[in-house]
């Protein structure tokens, strides 16, 4: 099966980004859990500084393949991956890579909030506290930096030390996003952030992942085509295990390549 | 009707019935045991009887009704019992408490309610609480000094035996802390002194000079003690200078040192609020008193610690083993059969009987573990055993294996029911999986584990049999907590409530006098128990209100 279509410019600029520009490149990468295969030689090259969105029906291995880039998989003992994922050059899947290290490098924020049962505060410095840091000074600025990256900061400003479950669903998944980001990764996962959100919600967080942008790639599954179409740079469609269609998100929303991303984004399927 | 057993309605009345039944059933036992052991502090009345014995002789008996049953007259004539003819069916029988034991052949004795011919309530009749022997019944008649009768007026024999009962009183405390504070230690040190200088023998390095200055510390001590004991015994003499003479139901005089008697009361005499505060006062030495008397008067203070400090090192000791041995099966081990096999095997331990335990605990613990360290550590007290014999230390690990099982199996059910998304939102922060469970995931289990810890406590408790082999005795001599170095002596036995109430309701050479005592005992027991696990709950409740994220 041919994944990417050779004759579109849009998808050229994708296959041929340069080094300098790839944030993350996955060279074909086959899953497996015990006997049953769940990915299919998928190839992509993320690029860097965009938002990169994953969209198909479920069960066609986005969370799967989103997972992979921060070794969630690990934790699943009967998983089993083969070909590479490469974060600036380095296969993640190499022996020698240490998960904890490079789980700190690619951040993740989950379908649910999970927000651990400690305060506010503490919750944003929790990455910051594995790493050992203990002074007062540098650990306020870094949770009042975060939060007000993710657009929380004026809203608990005055309750960080209150119990982190008395936030609002909305407020809970901001503030994982700004304890994801408050231990500065590369690269930012976000696994269908707002399914469990109400819309004003989503509209925040939406308005989020478009300016953190500015400082991290992100990668975003999504359930949802039109919050893809709003909040990405370019869109991956993925069926059954395999990346039918990647390129831009106009040209993909617009004028799809391939007939299963044209049946799936028009609502024939998924 | 068919429609209504089809409804379920029967099946919730059922089970409903059920739950209230057993609550009721418990409920009621608790009742009847504090009811029993709470109102043998209550001063009862103390009647005087006038009876005629078998021979037609006017007798006088002085005691408390104790008890009381219907016998028939049938049995009564059976029993060669004559000049019944003219009676009802049924008689009453009472148990009175006589006392005055030394002097009677029997302290509880039954009569018949046709031998007596008066029954009265003196006002003036004194009850003594005493050191030996129980309680005297009788009459203030005089006191002595010396031997030698002093006049007091009658109306201020009271009064006057209350001044005399607080000096000798005060003199006996200054005795028992000389005998407790000063002169224990003095013993306790001479004896480390003498294992000391064993220990350099044994080791071979024993000099002349070392020899010379323990020679002169145990010196020091002895002359120190030499001093000390002239002083106790001149708390002694001075204690013993006061007699009350007292009459008793017979009319003789009996002279009595007042340093033989603890407390005097006139119960007869007592309003009902001098009885709630007199009630308050017994409760209290109950709770606070050593035992007397083969353990059937006095206290059960030492019984009350023994118990509680015990389950306390057994849910210190148990906790950490049974939460790591937790986390290991449920994070780490592989899922395989072996696992399964060894949760089955866990889980199977809770069925051992405990007694199994006992014997494991006495042949690996004490024999074993407590004669090695022997050998080791303390050699120049050989052949007395200081850890090779039964102790506190061995009965808390022989129960924390014993309740091993239950915080295991809570721990892990506690531990599964953490989402997992906290556990990825952690790895996903870059946390490895030891930093994910003791940041996030061990915390968020303390509330099961809190319970497991509450079914062990009460398990533990409650327990027994395995203890009478490891540690138990019917008398400690001393707490395993005092003022000497190390202050925690984890090697002496100690009284355990439930063995109390064993040794009391049935090894006492004096069953009636130790019934009430039983009932006492157990409700406190009943008690001690609700009050750990209270607290436990209490402790358990407050961290669930920390981490209650598990409810949604």
């Amino acid at each position: 099966m041919i994944t990417l279509p050779k004759s579109s410019t849009e998808a050229d600029v994708l296959t041929h980004l340069s080094v300098e520009k790839t944030a993350l490149e996955v060279k074909n990468l086959d899953l497996y859990y015990g006997d049953k295969q769940a990915l299919f030689d998928v190839s992509m090259k993320i690029p860097k500084g965009k938002v990169t969105a994953f969209i198909g029906p479920s069960g066609c291995g986005k969370s799967t393949l989103l997972r992979c880039i921060n070794r969630m998989n690990d934790l699943v003992d009967i998983c089993r991956v083969d070909g590479k994922i490469e974060l600036q050059g380095t296969n993640i899947y190499d022996k020698s890579v240490d998960v904890a290290a490079l789980r700190r490098r690619v951040g993740m924020v989950f379908q649910r909030p999970n927000p651990f049962p400690k305060s506010i505060y503490e919750n944003v410095v929790y990455g910051l506290r594995l790493q050992g840091i203990k002074d007062r000074r540098t650990l306020d600025e870094a949770a009042e930096k975060s939060l007000r990256s993710a657009a929380l900061w004026k809203e608990v400003k005055d309750r960080l030390h209150d119990n982190a479950f008395g936030l609002s669903g909305g407020q809970q998944q901001r503030l994982v996003i700004a304890r994801a980001i408050a231990i500065g990764p590369e690269v930012l996962l976000l696994d269908e952030p707002t399914s469990a959100l109400d819309p004003i919600s989503t509209l925040t967080i939406e308005e989020l992942i478009t300016e953190l942008k500015e400082q991290f790639t992100v990668v975003i599954v999504t359930h949802n085509m039109q919050q893809a179409a709003r909040v990405s740079d370019q869109t991956a469609f993925m069926y059954m295990g395999k990346l039918i269609e990647y390129s831009d998100t106009n040209t993909l929303f617009t004028a799809p390549k391939e007939k299963q991303t044209e049946d799936y984004i028009t609502g024939r399927y998924g | 009707m068919n429609k209504w057993f089809k409804s379920g309605t029967p099946w919730i009345w059922m089970t409903g019935g059920a739950v209230s039944l057993s609550l009721i059933m418990v409920i009621g036992l608790f009742l009847l045991i504090g009811w029993r052991g709470l109102s043998f502090f209550w001063p009862a009345t103390v009647y005087e009887f006038d009876m005629l014995d078998r021979q037609g002789n006017h007798m006088n008996v002085i005691g408390e009704i104790y008890d009381s049953e219907t016998v028939l007259k049938q049995q009564l004539i059976e029993a060669g019992i004559t000049g019944l003819e003219d009676k009802g069916d049924t008689l009453e029988r009472y148990l009175i408490k006589v006392g005055n034991r030394e002097y009677v052949d029997l302290d509880f004795q039954w009569i018949l309610e046709t031998i007596i011919v008066e029954k009265h309530i003196p006002d003036n009749i004194v009850v003594l609480e005493r050191t030996k022997n129980g309680n005297f019944y009788g009459y203030i008649k005089a006191f002595q000094e010396n031997g030698v009768d002093i006049k007091i007026p009658a109306s201020a024999l009271e009064a006057e035996f209350s001044t005399r009962l607080a000096i000798t009183k005060a003199l006996k405390d200054k005795e028992t802390d000389l005998l407790k504070g000063d002169i224990g230690r003095i013993n306790y040190d001479l004896d480390r002194i003498r294992l000391k200088q064993r220990k350099l023998d044994l080791d071979g390095q024993l000099t002349e000079e070392k020899i010379a200055s323990f020679k002169a510390q145990s010196e020091t001590l002895q002359n120190e003690y030499l001093v000390l004991e002239k002083q106790l015994f001149e708390y002694r003499t001075q204690a013993l200078r006061d007699a009350v003479v007292i009459t008793d139901m017979t009319g003789r005089d009996v002279v009595m040192p007042i340093a033989k008697i603890l407390d005097f009361y006139l119960p007869n005499k007592m309003t009902f609020l001098e009885k709630v505060q007199h009630w308050f006062h017994q409760t209290a030495k109950f709770v606070s008193d050593d035992p007397r008397e083969a353990n059937t008067e006095g206290g059960v203070f030492p019984a009350i610690f023994g118990t509680v400090f015990m389950v306390m090192l057994m849910a210190v000791i148990v906790t950490p083993f049974g939460v790591i041995a937790a986390i290991y099966l449920h994070e780490y081990a592989p899922k395989n059969n072996i696992t399964k096999f060894i949760r089955i095997a866990v889980i199977n331990l809770a069925g051992v009987p405990s007694i199994v335990y006992g014997v494991f605990g006495l042949g690996f613990f004490v024999y074993i573990v407590g004669g090695s360290i022997d050998q080791l550590l303390y050699p120049e007290a050989l052949p007395s055993p200081t850890f090779g014999s039964p102790g506190v230390l061995w009965s808390a690990l022989t129960l924390a294996i014993l309740t091993l099982p239950v915080v295991i199996v809570s721990t892990e059910e506690g531990l599964s029911r953490i989402p997992s998304s906290l556990r990825e939102g952690s790895l996903a922060l870059g946390a490895t999986k030891s930093e994910t469970l003791w940041r996030i995931i061990v915390p968020m289990a303390s509330p099961a584990i809190m319970t497991g810890l509450i079914l062990a406590v009460a398990r533990a408790a409650g327990e027994v049999a395995p203890l009478m082999l490891v540690g138990v005795v019917k008398m400690a001599p001393t707490l395993p907590v005092d003022g000497n170095f190390p202050y925690l002596h984890l090697e002496r036995k100690f009284m355990h409530l439930g063995f109390h109430i064993y040794d009391v309701g049935f090894q006492s050479p004096n069953v009636e006098a130790a019934r009430p005592l039983v009932y006492a005992t157990s409700f406190l027991l009943v008690t001690v128990i609700i009050g750990l696990n209270l607290a436990a709950i209490g402790i358990r409740n407050n961290l669930r209100e920390k981490y209650r994220s598990l409810e949604h």
